[in-house]
């Protein structure tokens, strides 16, 4: 496969699974803060600022009084923005247009059908009431399309590439969402003096990443940041969890790396270094340093990314 | 102006059925009869082969084709069988405008055409590897020589090669009218890198995808072979030594107006779409940049110009060739299809001797005809040119794409004036020839809302390899869309056609 193409193949799989995050992020916050406990939790400013926190950080630095309509239009159709929807959407489907002859009719038909939906979505009616219509189209949307690459493809080297788009880019959102409300449950903590560990942040962390039922099968417990740290990060059988992600990369990389053991240097060295690394880590090992180790892992994921462009990108 | 009104007869029964607004599709077609017709004889009758289809279509109300339309619109739009326009402030995309009413080529008539088009692409073929070796024709007296020496497409390069299986032009496209005398006529060739097969091929998906409730009463050719045959011909001219040739398809990038095409054709063929930034070459060989590193390319069909394909030798600012290239070709080690310097056989001073070079060659009377052409380069035809400005079509001799066109009878006077002063000064660079009249075909017209006559052609493609060749059973019938427009090319706001090949 040319080195071209396959970071055109990368990106598709990133940018898809990017608008998804971002999709989800906003649905389930907007609308689980509209009966949230506390004033704060319910308050937009609050809402409005962590969906821009995971969106682009950037933009909260610069401290102004955040305006709803206007957040929603950046975060979801503004073609301006990098980091909209509509911008990851329109990339997702550029890329794929960069690698047309190698994926499937369907494929690129889904893709690009949804690029014109989203093109063409009602700008006022998005912003005014049509959030929930909207996130929920994307997301349904995204999901179908990962079916698509999983059912059309040949499962080769293209496919690999894609699937390490994704996971790469799931884990990285994941981390970023987690980040997010992990800090959201600080920022409570110093308004209402709540507790972190029994937030209800948690319960809506878990929603942003579609987990909450399987969370509570699972541990049979009303949500603790333990448990939910513990589910989100380190286990395996979450279908979300960075664990799972960090799995499925090794996985697909060795598709690309036939090496046994390799260089140091490499994507595929720092991405089975981190997979062990977090296989024998318990919650309890992190209790102390919680938001280090986040912010750790979330630079170390993004690390995973330049190391990839570098080893199969950068030929061309 | 002798016009014939069409009206048809269940147009009472549609009316009984239906509100006022749902007026029957063909209740106003008024159609010329100094054109040849393809749906109704000068007798208001419908022709044999649209007699179904007709009688389908009369079902339809003008609403149900309005929504038709919208659908397949949609249909291209979501394939993505588009083209970039780039504008002041934005890029839209644009889709080339399809229309919902197929051409439909009887058994017999096709055959003539497709016999006609492979022999001229074999005639083709035979004159440049005579051009580029011996010249007999030239020392025979049948083709002038400055002809040759004046064009700018004769590549000195090419002199003495032998391409790969002595193929020079792998892939042509013929573009045929039919005149009010009912007969084909061969407009011109081109031997470079013709385009719009991948359109026969949407244009069928489209349709089928719309109309399918008339698609099953017709017995016509598939369209969709056409990718594995040309990547079997272009697998037949590999390199010497070459077992399984690795071949490639070469795109100027997502940036071209033809890259739908391109990656279409990569696509049917199943092999890699490169640019010319994907490829590199050390010692002579052509490699591909992969995620594996370097792997070797044998065939390149590239869709670039022969200019462009490689800045050491020819434009030397070209960003879409590759360094090197046509040294490695000239060395065998890569075959390019079609060959460099095919311009030379398909300018419109060239084809004005393509019933003497298929004789020539093949020793064949041609299968198809050739308009008569005046050549300005020729004293006395120079003459009659500028005196019958207003009743000729003029054309450069070296442009594409419709551009530099004047037709004599839509000129007012200061224009033909114009006209006779750019011939004037360089006639080597026009011919002329008599206005041919398009025939005419029913077209679905957005605005109007109804199907109206407009002039339509018909591009074939001919595939030629080393010992293997090949006619796409179908073809891109282009529309003028503008009334009474006699240039069909999508840069003239053309559209297209599908084109239906009866196997009977």
């Amino acid at each position: 496969m040319l080195a071209r193409v396959a970071n055109n193949l990368f990106w598709m799989g990133r940018y898809l699974e990017r608008s998804e995050h971002i999709a989800r992020y906003m649905n389930v916050n907007y609308f689980s803060s509209l009966d949230a406990p506390s004033e704060l939790s319910q308050s937009r400013q609050f809402v409005l600022r962590s969906m821009l926190f995971v969106a682009d950080e950037e933009e909260l630095k610069v401290g102004k009084e955040l305006d709803e309509r206007k957040v929603l239009f950046d975060i979801g159709l503004n073609p301006e923005k990098q980091f909209s929807i509509l911008s990851s959407i329109q990339n997702a489907q550029q890329n794929a247009n960069g690698a047309r002859d190698l994926i499937s009719t369907e494929l690129y038909e889904s893709i690009n059908t949804l690029n014109r939906t989203v093109k063409n979505y009602d700008k006022d009616r998005f912003v005014k009431n049509g959030l929930f219509d909207f996130t929920t189209m994307i997301t349904a949307n995204v999901a179908s399309l990962r079916t698509k690459i999983r059912g059309t493809l040949l499962h080769d080297e293209v496919y690999a590439i894609i699937m390490l788009g994704i996971y790469i880019e799931r884990a990285n959102q994941v981390i970023r969402i987690i980040n997010s409300k992990y800090n959201d449950a600080l920022v409570e903590k110093v308004n209402s003096g709540a507790s972190v560990t029994t937030s209800y942040e948690w319960t809506t962390l878990l929603k942003c990443v579609q987990t909450y039922d399987m969370m509570r099968r699972y541990y049979r417990k009303i949500p603790t940041s333990n448990t939910v740290l513990d589910f989100l990060i380190l286990n395996p059988v979450c279908p979300r969890s960075i664990m799972n992600s960090l799995n499925n990369i090794l996985y697909y990389i060795s598709f690309l790396s036939k090496e046994e053991i390799p260089h140091k240097d490499t994507a595929a060295f720092l991405i089975g270094k981190l997979k062990y690394e977090h296989q024998y880590k318990t919650i309890e090992d992190v209790q102390g340093g919680l938001k280090t180790f986040i912010e750790k892992l979330v630079e170390d994921l993004s690390l995973v990314g330049e190391k990839m462009d570098k080893d199969y990108f950068s030929l061309y | 102006m002798f016009v014939k009104k069409y009206f048809i007869k269940f147009t009472q029964k549609v009316f009984d059925l239906k509100a006022p607004t749902n007026l029957p599709i063909f209740s106003s077609y008024e159609f010329d009869s100094r054109f040849y017709d393809e749906i109704f004889t000068d007798n208001n009758e419908v022709r044999q082969v649209y007699e179904t289809l007709f009688n389908l279509f009369s079902e339809y109300s003008v609403d149900d084709f309005a929504n038709l339309n919208d659908k397949a619109k949609d249909a291209f739009f979501n394939q993505g069988i588009t083209f970039q326009v780039y504008g002041d402030k934005e890029t839209k995309e644009k889709i080339f405008p399809f229309d919902l009413f197929p051409r439909i080529i009887g058994n017999k008539e096709w055959c003539k055409i497709e016999k006609g088009a492979l022999q001229r692409s074999k005639a083709l073929n035979e004159f440049l590897w005579d051009l580029y070796h011996d010249q007999k024709i030239i020392k025979d007296n049948i083709v002038p020589v400055e002809l040759i020496n004046s064009s700018v497409n004769f590549l000195k390069q090419m002199k003495g090669f032998n391409p790969p299986g002595g193929i020079y032009n792998h892939v042509s496209g013929t573009d045929l009218i039919k005149h009010s005398d009912g007969d084909y006529y061969v407009l011109e060739d081109n031997i470079r890198c013709p385009s719009g097969v991948s359109y026969v091929v949407g244009n069928r998906d489209a349709l089928k995808r719309t109309l399918f409730g008339v698609f099953n009463h017709y017995q016509s050719y598939n369209v969709s072979d056409y990718g594995q045959n040309l990547l079997e011909i272009i697998e037949s001219v590999k390199p010497k030594g070459v077992d399984i040739p690795k071949c490639v398809v070469l795109t100027p990038g997502v940036y071209n107006s033809a890259y739908y095409e391109h990656s279409f054709l990569a696509k049917q063929m199943g092999v890699e779409l490169v640019e010319g930034r994907d490829l590199f070459i050390e010692n002579d060989f052509v490699y591909m940049k992969t995620i594996k590193g370097l792997e070797r390319v044998d065939v390149i069909y590239r869709r670039v110009d022969d200019l462009f394909i490689d800045p050491l030798e020819f434009k030397k600012d070209s960003l879409l060739g590759v360094p090197g290239l046509f040294k490695c070709y000239m060395k065998g080690k890569v075959c390019l299809v079609n060959a460099p310097g095919t311009g030379v056989a398909d300018d419109k001073a060239i084809y004005t001797y393509m019933p003497q070079i298929i004789k020539y060659y093949l020793d064949e009377e041609p299968i198809l005809n050739n308009v008569y052409t005046y050549h300005c380069s020729r004293p006395e035809e120079l003459k009659y040119v500028l005196e019958n400005v207003d009743k000729l079509v003029v054309k450069p001799v070296d442009e594409s794409g419709g551009y530099g066109i004047s037709i004599g009878n839509k000129l007012t006077k200061e224009e033909i004036e114009k006209v006779k002063a750019t011939i004037k000064d360089d006639p080597r660079k026009y011919i002329a020839q008599p206005i041919m009249s398009l025939s005419t075909h029913a077209t679905y017209i957005e605005e109007e809302n109804s199907f109206e006559p407009r002039h339509v052609d018909l591009r074939t493609f001919t595939l030629l390899g080393k010992d293997k060749s090949f006619v796409l059973k179908g073809g891109l019938t282009r529309v003028a869309l503008k009334k009474g427009n006699l240039v069909v090319n999508s840069s003239q706001g053309g559209g297209s056609k599908d084109t239906w090949v009866l196997k009977k």
